[in-house]
């Protein structure tokens, strides 16, 4: 219930034609596309076993990438619940709910923040757990909630919010879930919005693009005393330090991968830090969209695996994360490579992750040392006093709390960002027609050819140098 | 801040619960949009609604989570009762089998609620004379043997719908003010405002305490 809002928000039943119309799943489909059990079943493999709201259309290709990528590549690891999320590419029409149409409720959101509307999101909740009435001995199933928002730590909670509500009472709890989020107000920027889930309120603000780097950043849902009321403070920021730990050393380098669309594998051992760790790589260049296609799971299953995996061509210009061993040898032609290791929050281990030069040899392949493995000759210079402040904070009297040294690192990657796109903000600027040459009586005024060589020669006096204190050779990195 | 709307100082949760059919979403329906819903489809789950009243010259805004009377929801509706600082238990006056499963609902309460939980029976339907099935006598008994509040209420008509909502905000604020509600502590189901903003809850923390102290 939006606080603010119109007056049915603070007295309605939840508005949108109020309970006489619960059949409609218009407010539901503001937030979410549909959610899906997947079930392994013996005969067919993995397979959907529901879909609410059941009439949701989902194409074949859209359903078996569901399926497959909503269970870990390899289950030995995964004993008890996993939570991770994917991206998949949509294929289907999705008419069966009403989110493809045009809507204002995002208007004043970030571009990062806005639905996706070629790809899903899945928020994945996997559960394992030993069981001597099934055949196998395990049970093995999955809630997947499909949206095109990209709220990832909005929408991690809520699927380990509804869940394990599932596993312990079955489908009538899943349906209880969803018919409360189609009592949701619409993902308006900027509202602080009530929202009802099974027994608690979720009080949560979506961020506008005017909105300033909040000092709350990077804190998780926060349980208030009384359990009928949580706060998220952001609906996508991530924990950077925790996710990018292993690279944290090679930081303006691998900023310089993302931003310059380089093709980046992501190898690690649970499908949680994988898509967290791809997540991260792409969120280092906010407020700017990545434009490419980026994976946070991607299994040898996946429609693309094919086409991502060619090696007639060059490797594609995308970020995908893998746990399969399978794929050290199928992307052993890939150019970047960043494994993860096991993260304990007790050894914050750094101290690995020099920059290994990559080789080719099989032998070097199976390094399972977390770090970067490329030949990329970086342009920009470490920035020491960063690289010191973070990464060695170490010692006791160093010793930062995760949320200050998470906004560190948010903070330098937001700096690295608005530092390159400045000077090209302000070039193109220039090339813009003056106000007084547009007029009724004139032929449209041309724009001016963006001419690299002057851009270029722009840079000295204007250049990147002057908002960062990165040092290095910016001109380079644009070339 | 002051003065409009949307001040108010306490949140208070409430559950609805009793068989199905009794009427609890039309209660709800009739409290939070003063208005009958003929037609009323099976609750799924359990919905939810809100509204701000007024009692003792305090602005409490109710969280009201109206419950499915449907057996195969039951599991789900018990983790509902968590936190909730007042229970609306209803049956229907003209049915008496919804009557006679009052002592499992209120055991379910019991169990499930805090012992400062405000339990009020409502005996829906009250317009429909004619049919009755329960006497008010009958029921009055039962609620004071298990020291319950009482009404008959009609959801149709609007009757009494207004007061079982209030009186058991009041009885919920009597408590805070007798001091059997630890604010502080989880799941009393009552909130100071402003979980969101720290220095408005000081604020409203500190207006409690020169509350308390006169």
């Amino acid at each position: 219930m939006a606080e603010g809002g119109p007056p049915r928000g603070a007295t309605g039943t939840g508005g949108g034609g109020g309970l006489g119309e619960k059949e409609t799943w218009e407010l539901f489909s503001n937030w979410v596309c549909c959610v899906c059990v997947v079930t392994f079943d013996l005969e067919l493999g993995q397979a959907l076993e529901t879909v609410i709201p059941s009439d949701y259309k989902l194409s074949d290709t859209e359903k078996s990438n569901i399926c497959y990528l909503a269970f870990p590549d390899s289950n030995s690891g995964c004993m008890g619940d996993t939570l991770f999320h994917i991206r998949i590419r949509c294929t289907g029409s999705g008419t069966g709910g009403t989110d493809l149409r045009p809507t204002n409720h995002h208007y004043g959101a970030p571009l990062v923040l806005m639905p996706d509307p070629a790809y899903y999101y899945g928020f994945v909740y996997f559960r394992q757990v030993k069981d001597s009435d099934i055949r196998r001995g395990y049970f093995q199933k999955s809630v997947v909630l499909l949206t095109r928002l990209p709220y990832i730590t909005f929408f991690n909670f809520i699927i380990q919010r509804i869940a394990p509500e599932y596993f312990t009472h079955g489908l009538a709890s899943l349906e209880a879930a969803c018919g409360n989020m189609n009592q949701w107000p619409p993902p308006r920027p900027g509202q602080q919005l009530h929202l009802p889930i099974l027994g608690q309120i979720i009080y949560v603000r979506l961020p506008t693009k005017s909105d300033k780097p909040a000092a709350r950043d990077g804190e998780g849902p926060v349980i208030k005393k009384s359990s009928s009321v949580v706060v998220i403070p952001s609906v996508h920021d991530l924990n950077l330090h925790q996710a990018l730990q292993p690279v944290l050393n090679n930081f303006e380098m691998i900023w310089e991968l993302v931003i310059t669309n380089e093709p980046i594998v992501v190898m690690g051992p649970s499908p949680t830090l994988c898509a967290n760790t791809v997540q991260a790589l792409v969120s280092l260049l906010h407020p700017l969209k990545y434009a490419s296609d980026f994976r946070p799971f991607f299994t040898i299953h996946d429609s693309e695996f094919k086409h991502y995996t060619t090696r007639t061509q060059a490797p594609p210009r995308v970020i995908l994360g893998v746990t399969n061993p399978f794929f050290t040898k199928t992307l052993d032609h890939w150019p970047h490579v960043i494994k993860l290791g096991e993260i304990s929050s007790s050894n914050p281990g750094t101290e690995e992750s020099r920059p290994h030069q990559r080789s080719r040899s099989p032998g070097d392949l199976s390094d399972t040392r977390p770090g970067v493995f490329s030949r990329y000759k970086p342009f920009l210079q470490k920035d020491k006093t960063f690289a010191r402040l973070v990464i060695s904070n170490k010692t006791p009297p160093g010793k930062r709390p995760m949320e200050v040294q998470n906004v560190m690192v948010k903070k330098h990657a937001l700096e690295l960002t608005t530092s390159f796109i400045i000077p090209l903000e302000r070039y193109l600027a220039s090339l813009m027609p003056l106000k007084r040459d547009v007029s009724p009586w004139r032929p449209p005024p041309q724009l001016k050819p963006f001419d690299s060589e002057l851009f270029l020669k722009g840079m000295e006096g204007a250049g990147p140098h002057l908002t960062s204190r990165v040092k290095g050779n910016w001109t380079g990195l644009y070339q | 801040m002051s003065g409009g709307p949307y001040n108010y100082s306490y949140i208070f949760k409430y559950i609805i619960i009793g068989d199905m059919g009794v009427g609890k979403s039309c209660l709800l329906h009739q409290f939070t949009e003063k208005k009958f819903m003929a037609d009323c489809p099976h609750t799924i789950g359990v919905e939810f609604g809100t509204r701000i009243v007024e009692v003792s010259g305090q602005k409490i805004k109710l969280q009201i989570w109206d419950t499915a009377g449907q057996e195969r929801f039951r599991a789900v509706t018990r983790s509902y009762y968590r936190g909730a600082a007042g229970a609306l238990m209803v049956y229907d006056i003209t049915r008496r089998s919804t009557y006679n499963h009052l002592s499992s609902w209120l055991t379910d309460a019991r169990n499930l609620t805090n012992p400062n939980t405000v339990i009020f029976l409502i005996g829906n339907k009250s317009d429909l004379e004619g049919q009755r099935d329960v006497t008010y006598q009958e029921a009055k008994q039962f609620a004071d043997e298990n020291g319950l509040l009482f009404m008959e209420a009609s959801a149709k008509t609007g009757d009494n719908v207004e007061d079982v909502f209030i009186e058991t905000a009041k009885k919920i604020y009597q408590n805070i003010q007798d001091g059997n509600v630890d604010l502080n502590a989880a799941d009393t189901g009552v909130q100071l405002k402003n979980t969101t903003a720290p220095a408005d809850r000081k604020q409203t923390q500190q207006q409690k305490q020169d509350g308390c102290n006169c």
